[in-house]
């Protein structure tokens, strides 16, 4: 049957618009409040959105930016697998890689929503589960060498309820191999309970607006996206980036780390963006691959970071990418039975920088320089039993320090960044919250002085963290890609610090870690982990003294660095408050430095 | 009995009510005079005096007691003017307001500042100890190098001190003896300590409580000192209180050792007038209380008739600006007025705000250099303001400029300029809908089944069709509308919370440590209320709660405790029914299998000092008034509309006016839409029903 062909009143649309916004924020805020694990309640490890009837990305939370794409296939393949027996009261899990979804642990709960019989909306929730049943005690596992290996349970589009019931065959499967399966129902429940919530609000949005209305909604919706894109794109330098990076050695793997490319061509006549994804290397035998759906986030995410803040991100907006994958490469093209278990991570956030800043290429204004990256200690998986009462496993990730965001033409970087692909969104573990849930102590919890990536707008400091069992051994499995390839500046700016792990039992004696371990911290040991930190944005010397006063005053930078790279001098004292710059000392100084550089 | 003066001082306006003998709201207003506010404050009862044919000297003089609502604390913090003040916590930990507690808004905008920590690095001091999550001295206190510390504070003339050391609320040793050192060291110098003013879980925001309560200590005491005696010297005799976050008021005395109570107190005023709004015209115990101003739009509820309190208040932005920590009446605002400026996107699509005109250079209309079409603007053009009669006839506005600004927009939009204002109105009223719609879903409440009760100047213009769009029967719309919160204070109670962080779960509950801080909170009430003065013999109410969830969940939800102490297993039980029924409420789940988590234990007492305004008794009258005036308006459609226009002033109990109309009050302005109508009850509240 044909659609009908309607016009509707733009502040129809607008107000429509702005009623589906408000069912996915409630979703959210659902999920984020009523979830059990740290992962998904601080770490916002999550993502809410709805997706239309016909598998188009229609509206996204304000999630992670590495859960943007690849949702409209999960739901696509669902309604291939149950082709002819999808109906109300249904709800399928999704957590398979190599069908749009991002990696294993992103367990993906799909509601279709029907209306007068006809299946509508799919209201979707993406969590990543604190555990899914992996070999090792972590959803993250770098150096598993294939699926096999990496164990996680796969549920290819998997009907999990029907009329509103759960299938009891999945529930005890994943109770069977889950650990701390309880943690794993409750943040089920969650998730499936904020697709539930979107699905009545969205009966009732049809209700209200009436079939044709929607169906003529999400059509113009989609149009006004694309009309944005167009503007936003058309006002871009017609160019062609291409921009290259480096992840982090694996040991006895990858000695070298990956060599990652990104190829960008911006088409301001036509309003379009070509990105060329091909020229990264094949397939690798850990869980480094990444799927489409996370690498095209991460690629996603980074162009939207170089586009204006209020773009609508969804199908129409995304008519306006093109994408070009290789057939067998450890960016977006793994072939089976290749791992992609830490695919939103590792080489994600590697590809998140490579992008946004390769926008920097376009000049002063463009882009963003490189963010801190990897999952250090501060945010590994800890795991072991829990001795205080009843002897308990746990298991979870930590949130307690982060890497520095990367500066932009005009803010320094944000201080909590996490990692490139969660970008700022999540929220810091207490530390009084993590030492009551687990049997932790956290010894110190600081920035780091000196560590930010100089430059007209610098990075933000790195964090070091220190902690250690208080009751029995810990197990920290830790994941990180940021110890060797340090987050870049761009347009002159410096590169931020790499991170760094060590094991502590004699202080004087601390012992380097890989960047990828899995360490037990016995009881009189600890962990000390240093996370990275941003890189600059243009030119140090071109910092305003106001802005280096501050960092001076506040011990984010010292005035040593203030001399040699942000050629300030002062005088006073830091203690008394009385430090001011001297600003003919300072010009001068200023001065010698760029000569030095020209010689 | 004597007059009863409540005083709102905001930003702008100082809103005064004063209730007479004869059971009768009277308000004033006036500009807010920053440097002394004692003069805005006279100058609005100035304003009141006229009507009474007196002098505010003797009015003050008959008036038994004067409610004192200020937002001196906050303008203190938004203008930096706060004391100097030390931060000090346990080594290890000198970047706990720096870190905050993470979140950012907009994933893609790098075009803004990490936040500056409410006190400086600089001015944070470690002090060597470490108390464990069970209490346990891990690392006992270093006293040598505390008193080395304090001696540096006094040294650099600090004038004022927090301290929130980790796990203060499992074992309070060292920040007692902490507060012994500053006593002994720097006596004059006023301090707080983070066990005391807010004890709860999560060192953040018990650190952002206690750095916002020192920092606030000496400007406050001298304020509300200083207020009590310039009351005095101008005659004042009777009770002087100040209202407070929690929708009460305390003594003077009370607030002056915590002045952090005082933040956001206009706002949380509003709720409990709601509350009274809606049970004097029987209304039912779900309320939500919209406040629209020139350049925010306030959302409160009331649920069962009790206020709604969040300790997730911030100081600016969420995540971004600094959280106060102490429990609060939950207020959502939204950046939505009379002053949102509307805009064409690159799309094509029309936007209103975030952008607002202000109150200067305000709406194109007001004719001081606006050139931006606003709401207010499009309600000009609509005909839903007499242009004459703006605020009372105390600003004329200029009906060219706002159709100047909205012909521009509609030439752009390909539109007629009625079209073009309507469709302003109907896109605002969409952040309203969107800011009621969260705090609504985010507590469990059904706007279909509550009503609403609307205040400030601009809420008449549109919150009958924003009540039908979130299928609301009905609104009341005071006569007082334009003032609020000082009406609420009319009608608040003493109320004061005392706190313990007692942590157990269901699985092993530790009932008689749970009911030891019960007792604890309780002696600490009763302490509260035996300091009072007059009040002391007024009646009480107590109530008890927890901050509870299911085992693993960080965030809790705030539980009534059905008995005051968990006496036996079924008490318990009872109370783990209590919170699976409030989850499901909130989040549509429950979780039977799950233990059930009790973090922070809370008790708050409400102590009634004086009796609240008396309440009419409702009338069945119904009438029809006669129109003063017309005007044409424009309410979508086709054609404008010839519509009545009527006087708030020449209606009586009962009149009952269909829609379209116009009411105009002397400070708010109503449209009645069509099919929808408005009648004045026997209180003086119009009634709008919106079906």
């Amino acid at each position: 049957m044909a659609e009908p062909e309607t016009t509707l009143d733009p502040v129809l649309i607008s107000v429509m618009a702005n009623r589906l916004d408000g069912i996915v924020r409630e979703m959210t805020n659902t999920l984020l409040r009523s979830a059990r694990s740290a992962v998904i309640s601080s770490a916002r490890d999550f993502s809410c959105c709805l997706v239309t009837g016909n598998d188009e990305l229609l509206a996204p939370a304000e999630g992670l930016p590495v859960h943007i794409f690849g949702c409209h296939i999960q739901t696509a393949n669902m309604r291939e697998y149950h082709k002819g027996d999808i109906q109300r009261g249904d709800a399928y899990l999704d957590n398979d890689p190599y069908g749009g979804n991002t990696h294993p642990a992103d367990h993906t709960f799909m509601v279709p929503v029907f209306f007068e019989g006809e299946h509508m909306f799919t209201a979707v929730s993406k969590c990543h589960m604190a555990d899914i049943g992996n070999s090792i005690p972590s959803s993250y596992f770098v150096r598993a060498r294939d699926v096999y290996e990496e164990g996680a349970l796969v549920f290819p589009g998997v009907r999990i309820q029907r009329d509103f019931k759960n299938n009891e065959d999945i529930m005890r499967m994943c109770r069977a191999r889950i650990r701390v399966p309880d943690q794993w129902y409750g943040d089920y429940l969650a998730g499936l309970g904020s697709a539930r919530i979107a699905e009545r609000r969205l009966e009732a949005f049809c209700e209200k607006y009436g079939k044709d209305t929607v169906k003529a909604f999400m059509r113009e919706w989609f149009d006004y996206s694309e009309r944005r894109m167009i503007d936003n794109i058309r006002r871009l330098p017609k160019a062609s980036l291409v921009n290259t990076g480096r992840s982090d050695p694996l040991e006895g793997i990858l000695p070298d780390g990956l060599e990652l490319t990104v190829k960008i061509d911006i088409d301001p006549d036509e309003g379009n963006i070509h990105v060329d994804l091909r020229d990264n290397p094949p397939c690798v035998d850990a869980g480094l691959n990444t799927s489409l759906g996370s690498a095209t986030s991460a690629v996603v995410g980074a162009i939207f970071n170089a586009l204006d803040k209020d773009l609508p991100r969804n199908e129409g907006a995304f008519r306006r990418l093109h994408f070009q994958y290789a057939e067998d490469s450890v960016v977006a093209a793994p072939t089976f039975p290749h791992s992609c278990s830490v695919s939103t991570t590792n080489v994600s956030e590697r590809l998140v920088n490579i992008t946004q800043s390769a926008f920097a290429q376009l000049g002063d204004g463009m882009g963003l320089s490189e963010g801190g990256a990897g999952l250090g200690a501060g945010m590994a998986v800890i795991s072991g039993q829990d001795l205080r009462r009843e002897p308990e496993p746990y298991v979870n990730r930590l949130m307690l320090s982060t890497n520095g965001g990367p500066a932009s033409a005009v803010a320094d970087g944000w201080v909590n960044y996490a990692i490139p692909v969660i970008a700022g969104l999540m929220y810091r573990d207490s530390v009084e919250v993590d030492e009551l849930k687990h049997p932790i102590r956290v010894e110190s919890l600081t920035l780091v002085t000196d560590s930010a990536g100089a430059g007209r707008r610098r990075g933000a400091p790195a964090q070091q963290i220190e902690y250690g069992p208080t009751h029995a051994p810990m197990m920290a499995v830790i994941s990180c890609d940021g110890q060797h390839s340090q987050p870049r500046g761009v347009l002159g700016g410096l590169p931020g610090t790499s991170g760094e792990t060590w094991l502590i039992e004699d202080e004087t004696q601390p012992v380097r870690l890989p960047n990828v371990a899995q360490v037990t911290i016995n009881m009189g040991q600890r962990v000390r982990g240093r996370d990275s930190a941003g890189g600059g944005y243009g030119d140090p010397l071109d910092r305003e003294t106001e802005r280096v006063i501050v960092d001076v005053l506040e011990g984010w930078e010292t005035l040593e660095k203030a001399k040699d790279i942000y050629g300030v001098i002062f005088t006073g004292e830091i203690d008394d408050e009385s430090l001011e710059v001297d600003e003919a000392a300072t010009e001068a100084r200023r001065k010698e430095l760029r000569e030095a550089r020209a010689a | 009995m004597g007059y009863r003066i409540s005083v709102d001082t905001g930003g702008t306006f100082t809103d005064m009510v004063v209730l007479s003998e004869d059971g009768e709201f009277h308000v004033g207003k006036a500009l807010t005079t920053p440097d002394r506010i004692s003069e805005g404050m006279f100058n609005a009862l100035e304003v009141v005096a006229e009507t009474f044919e007196t002098t505010p000297k003797d009015m003050l003089a008959a008036t038994d007691l004067l409610i004192y609502g200020t937002t001196r604390a906050t303008n203190a913090i938004v203008t930096k003017q706060t004391a100097r003040t030390a931060f000090l916590t346990t080594t290890g930990f000198r970047d706990i307001l720096v870190f905050k507690e993470g979140g950012k808004h907009g994933p893609h905008d790098y075009s803004y500042d990490y936040p500056q920590p409410y006190i400086p690095r600089r001015r944070t001091f470690e002090i060597n100890e470490r108390i464990g999550a069970s209490g346990e001295i891990v690392r006992p206190l270093d006293e040598a190098q505390a008193r080395e510390v304090i001696e540096t504070l006094k040294a650099r003339k600090f004038e004022a001190i927090a301290v929130s050391l980790l796990w203060s609320i499992a074992n309070n040793t060292h920040e007692a003896k902490l507060g012994e050192l500053i006593e002994e060291i720097m006596p004059d110098v006023p301090y707080t300590l983070s066990h005391r003013i807010a004890p709860i879980l999560r060192e953040y925001r018990r650190a952002s409580a206690t750095a916002i309560d020192a920092s606030l200590k000496p400007l406050m005491q001298a304020h509300l000192t200083g207020m009590q005696r310039d009351l005095r010297a101008a005659g004042f005799a009777g009770d002087l209180l100040v209202s407070t976050s929690v929708g009460g008021c305390q003594e003077v005395e009370t607030l002056v050792e915590r002045p952090i109570n005082t933040l956001k107190s206009g706002p949380a005023m509003a709720p409990v007038a709601g509350r009274a709004y809606s049970a004097l015209e029987r209304m039912g115990g779900d309320v939500i209380v919209c406040d629209a101003g020139g350049t925010t739009f306030d959302v409160g509820l009331v649920r069962d008739n009790q206020l709604v309190y969040s300790r997730d208040s911030w100081l600016g932005p969420q995540w971004t600006g600094d959280i106060i920590g102490a429990s609060t009446v939950d207020v959502r605002s939204v950046g939505a007025g009379g002053g949102s400026i509307a805009w064409v996107d690159p799309g094509g699509l029309l936007q209103v705000g975030p952008q607002s005109a202000g109150s200067a250079p305000g709406p194109a209309c007001y004719g001081a250099g606006g050139t931006e079409p606003t709401v207010t603007d499009a309600a000009l053009v609509l005909g839903y303001i007499d242009p004459e009669y703006f605020n009372g006839g105390r600003l004329t506005l200029d009906p060219s400029a706002a159709e100047k600004v909205i012909a521009a927009l509609a030439k752009t939009l390909g539109k007629e300029v009625d079209e073009t204002a309507h469709s302003i109105l109907i896109i605002a009223n969409e952040l309203m809908i969107k800011a009621i719609g969260e705090i609504t879903v985010n507590d469990g409440l059904n706007p279909r089944e509550s009503v609403i009760v609307a205040g400030g100047g601009a809420a008449g213009f549109n919150i009958m069709p924003i009540a039908h769009e979130l299928g609301c029967a009905t609104v009341i719309l005071p006569q007082t509308a334009s003032a609020l919160s000082a009406c609420g204070m009319q009608y608040s109670s003493i109320v004061f919370e005392a706190t313990r962080s007692r942590f157990t779960d269901t699985n092993g509950f530790d009932r008689a440590g749970v009911n030891a801080a019960l007792d604890e909170i309780e002696a600490d009430l009763m302490q509260f209320r035996d300091s009072l003065g007059t009040a002391k013999d007024a009646t009480v109410t107590i109530e008890f709660f927890v901050e509870a969830r299911y085992r693993a969940q960080v965030w809790e939800l705030d539980t009534n405790l059905p008995k005051p102490r968990l006496k036996t297993d079924a008490d318990v039980d009872e109370l783990i029914e209590t919170f699976h029924l409030t989850h499901e409420r909130v989040y549509a789940v429950r979780d039977e299998g799950s233990p059930v988590e009790c973090v922070n234990w809370k008790g708050r007492i409400s102590i009634r000092p004086f009796d609240p305004p008396p309440s009419p008794e409702p009338s069945d009258a119904h009438s029809t008034p006669t129109p003063n005036a017309s005007r044409s308006c424009f309410f979508g459609g086709s054609d404008r509309v010839d519509t009545p226009v009527f006087r708030g002033a020449n209606m009586v109990i009962g009149d009952e006016v269909k829609g379209p109309a116009i009411i105009e009050e002397p400070t708010t302005t109503i449209v009645v839409y069509p099919d929808m109508s408005a009648r004045l009850s026997a209180a003086g509240n119009y009634i709008l029903d919106c079906r």
